[in-house]
């Protein structure tokens, strides 16, 4: 079970700031990019420009191997425009 | 004086050191780069995020110091207009505790790159209106190529790496921006 937080335009598409959801403790940041989708249809359309956070580390959408603790943090991060 | 002196005050950067430099005629312990008095004044990262209006004096007073010979600073402000529309007001959210740790990332690479003293970043959330400053940093160094090298480099690289996102607020609608130098995506 991790924390799935949602910022800027991915917090707009989904309505929400975050979720818990269940998934396997080693997972495919694709795979898990997937599973959030399903849940969200409307991310479809930033699928291309978001990259993930995961505990506080960029992680592409790609096929590296994740390996989740309970209560990890992930992050959907959208194109950033600090500054 | 004594060599002895200069060794034992050069690790505990707290010790007060003796006020005249010690006459040393051999090659005596130095310490690496620094005038030796300068060890008693510790470096700092001044990393803040408010809601609160920025001070330009605010921030550059933090990063004074009488080693320094040098203050640079950037203010990033909001500016009235993209492409033909008029911005009212932007509107900034954070990852904080990302975001501090990665400008955190940032002063160390600074520190490991120019000989700078105090670097102070900060950044605003929440509406900032049109010609307020959304983020200020100031670094001090001893001359001043350093310090306008770092702030150059810290600004650039915070738009590439730190997690924050701006809202352009126009009259009629509004748009999430995008850093050109965002590392993973980019505007087609």
């Amino acid at each position: 079970v991790v924390e799935v937080l949602y910022f800027a335009e991915s917090a707009e598409i989904t309505g929400i700031r975050s979720e818990t959801i269940s998934v396997p403790q080693e997972i495919k940041a694709l795979q898990l990019w997937n599973e959030i989708e399903t849940r969200h249809p409307g991310l479809a359309d930033i699928r291309n420009q978001v990259i993930f956070a995961v505990r506080q580390e960029y992680v592409e959408l790609g096929h590296q191997l994740l390996l989740l603790q309970s209560g990890d943090e992930i992050a959907i991060i959208p194109p950033i425009s600090g500054g | 004086m004594s060599s002895s002196d200069i060794s034992s005050s050069c690790f505990n950067q707290e010790t007060k050191l003796p006020l005249s430099p010690p006459l040393v005629e051999d090659s005596a312990f130095e310490p690496p780069g620094k005038d030796i008095n300068e060890v008693e004044e510790k470096s700092k990262d001044i990393i803040k995020f408010t809601s609160e209006q920025l001070s330009v004096d605010e921030v550059s007073q933090l990063v004074i110091s009488p080693f320094c010979g040098a203050i640079s600073l950037f203010v990033g402000t909001t500016r009235n207009n993209f492409e033909g529309k008029k911005v009212i007001s932007l509107e900034y959210e954070a990852y904080l505790p990302m975001a501090e740790n990665e400008v955190r990332k940032i002063c160390s690479d600074i520190r490991k790159k120019w000989p700078v003293k105090h670097i102070a970043v900060f950044h605003r959330l929440g509406l900032v209106p049109v010609s307020e400053a959304s983020i200020i940093i100031a670094v001090s160094s001893a001359h001043r190529t350093a310090s306008l090298e770092a702030v150059s480099y810290a600004i650039d690289t915070l738009k590439a790496k730190v997690p924050i996102w701006k809202k352009e607020m126009y009259e009629e609608s509004s748009s999430w921006k995008r850093n050109k130098e965002c590392f993973w995506a980019t505007n087609d």
